[in-house]
């Protein structure tokens, strides 16, 4: 748990020392009135809720592949990956605690989406089913956080970890259905999105924001968390494996 | 004997770099550091210093061999060495430049378990210790090299480590700052803690270390005291005098295992490379009135370019 917190601790002084980390609270507000402007010209207020939704997950996601994926490489760049591997605290309960705080400034996306649909559009969020989008949230920043454990160790092994994190991104939002349900995705492909932990949280926010009671509310929580946990799980092992061996290979700093 | 602080034996490590010729920069290297010991690892650019330090802060393993910290293993026991140890790496790297000194030494506390109450107080003390007092709420980005280097000593130290690995620590230090850094580290002696320190300063070597291993090309060429080494090449031995004329210089110089003869601002140093050499000169020095007459080992410098040679900036 000292870990955990000394890697919160120290994510949230990197945020505040470091302007560029606040990125992604500049363009969420700005793709949630790009998505309601479509919305309204499309003449489908019934999606504006959906509309407000996509950047706060878009946002979560962008967090996770840009900053906590790039988090050990850049460490590792820095030299400060050998320090820390030499000291008794545990690299995946620092990191995880690192992406915790990555996790609290993305979700501060969903209130900056809030004041821009209000302020430009008079669209307010609504809130149908409150404690169900709450806990929505927590899961979906929970397993985010998950996996980008597993992204972040995977991408030590690249060479340039930027590559894969600008290219990933919109596939995952395809995949996870962040714009449009994943249900309405060719069939074939809807077995990927399944696995995709992202898609069970799209899909929850948006019922969370409309009138008809939620269908198996958590069971499908419980979904979220468990492929969140999977990740995590398996992100470690991976991390344990790239740590041995990056120490084995010596290198575990880049020259 | 007790458990040795640091013991390695026959530890090789060999790099296979992609598309070149594999590096041996460890090869069967031996070495054994007693409790409270300082000692110094001597050698050139390359010679698998920071490669045989990596290894024993557990960040490198070795391709064989076994190495141990204070009885436990650096390969299998990793999780029970690393409470143990401090290590500072050399260079201006590995340290959050956009933070300030404090923030960095109160996250790497954190990481050795310390209650956030013992991390401000260990903290505290370690700024001041390491004269960082008046910038420590600054950004690391704003400090000089030296002072860089004093907060990497500062970290090294914030794990309250019984086993420090100090590689190139006083590079970019200033010479008062190198000289107080040598007496913290026999401050750090006094409190019962071992020190293996990787340097190219002789100065700092000779001055601070009870041993020294010198090491070149991944092999050990000899461990002993700084001053033993010395003796090790007695046959190196150099006289000074004064008060002697050209022509007892100019027999000297013709006896054999005189190497060379020169004068220096009124003095002559006559330096002999054969056992034996001293005596008769000295008899000749004497004989022919020399008005002061001193002999003198080798300083440790000496003895480096003597066993290692002098290889100019060749690595």
């Amino acid at each position: 748990m000292r870990a955990f917190l000394a890697g919160f601790g120290l994510e949230a002084r990197m945020i505040r020392a470091a302007p560029e980390a606040l990125i992604p609270l500049v363009t969420a507000p700005l793709f949630a009135l790009v998505f309601l402007a479509i919305v309204r010209q499309s003449g489908r207020p019934d999606l504006q809720a959906d509309a407000l939704m996509a950047p706060v997950l878009m946002t979560l996601w962008w967090v996770a592949l840009q900053q906590a994926g790039t988090m050990i490489t850049g460490d590792r760049w820095q030299a400060l990956l050998e320090p820390l591997i030499a000291t008794p605290a545990s690299l995946a309960s620092v990191l995880l605690g690192r992406i915790a705080a990555l996790m609290c400034l993305g979700l501060v996306s969903f209130f900056e989406v809030w004041a821009a649909g209000k302020l430009a559009f008079g669209v307010s969020i609504p809130f149908e089913h409150p404690v169900a989008l709450g806990l929505t949230l927590l899961v979906t920043a929970f397993a985010t956080a998950g996996v980008s454990v597993a992204f972040a160790a995977v991408f030590v092994l690249t060479r340039n970890a930027y590559t894969f994190t600008n290219s990933l991104s919109y596939p995952l939002y395809l995949l996870g259905g962040v714009f449009v349900p994943a249900a309405i995705l060719p069939g074939w492909i809807q077995p990927v999105s399944s696995a995709i932990f992202m898609s069970w949280s799209a899909d929850l926010l948006r019922a969370s924001l409309k009138p008809p009671p939620i269908d198996d509310l958590w069971q499908r929580l419980g979904m979220v968390v468990l492929l969140g946990a999977t990740s995590f799980l398996i992100g470690r092992a991976i991390l344990f494996h790239v740590m041995r061996r990056l120490r084995a290979n010596g290198e575990l700093a880049a020259a | 004997m007790g458990t040795p602080a640091v013991e390695v034996e026959e530890i090789s490590r060999v790099f296979e770099p992609r598309k070149k010729p594999e590096v041996v920069a460890l090869d069967d290297v031996s070495l054994t550091i007693p409790p409270g010991e300082i000692h110094g690892l001597l050698g050139p650019n390359g010679a698998g210093k920071t490669t045989l330090v990596k290894i024993l802060s557990t960040v490198l393993l070795p391709t064989s061999g076994r190495a141990r910290v204070l009885g436990m293993d650096v390969v299998d026991e990793t999780k029970a060495v690393r409470p143990q140890i401090g290590i500072v790496f050399g260079g201006e790297r590995g340290l959050y430049w956009r933070l300030t000194g404090r923030q960095n030494l109160e996250y790497w506390g954190a990481l050795y378990k310390l209650s956030a109450r013992e991390t401000k107080e260990r903290t505290q003390r370690l700024i001041e210790r390491v004269g960082l007092a008046e910038r420590a709420d600054e950004r690391v980005e704003t400090y000089s090299r030296g002072m860089k280097q004093r907060l990497h000593l500062a970290r090294g130290l914030v794990g309250d480590a019984t086993v420090l690995f100090l590689d190139e620590p006083t590079t970019g230090m200033d010479p008062l700052a190198a000289r107080e850094f040598r007496t913290l580290i026999a401050e750090l002696r006094d409190e019962g803690r071992t020190i293996l320190l990787a340097t190219h300063d002789m100065v700092e070597a000779e001055t601070v270390c009870d041993r020294v291993t010198l090491i070149d090309r991944g092999k050990v060429v000899a461990t002993e005291s700084p001053r033993t080494l010395g003796r090790v090449i007695s046959r190196f031995q150099r006289i000074d005098a004064e008060g002697v004329d050209g022509t007892v210089l100019d027999e000297i110089r013709a006896l054999a295992g005189v190497s060379s003869v020169s004068e220096v601002e009124g003095s002559v140093r006559i330096e002999v490379d054969e056992e034996g050499a001293t005596r008769v000169v000295l008899g000749r020095l004497v004989d022919a009135g020399a008005t002061s007459v001193r002999t003198s080992l080798p300083s440790l410098e000496e003895v480096y370019v003597q066993l290692i040679g002098d290889r100019g900036l060749e690595v």
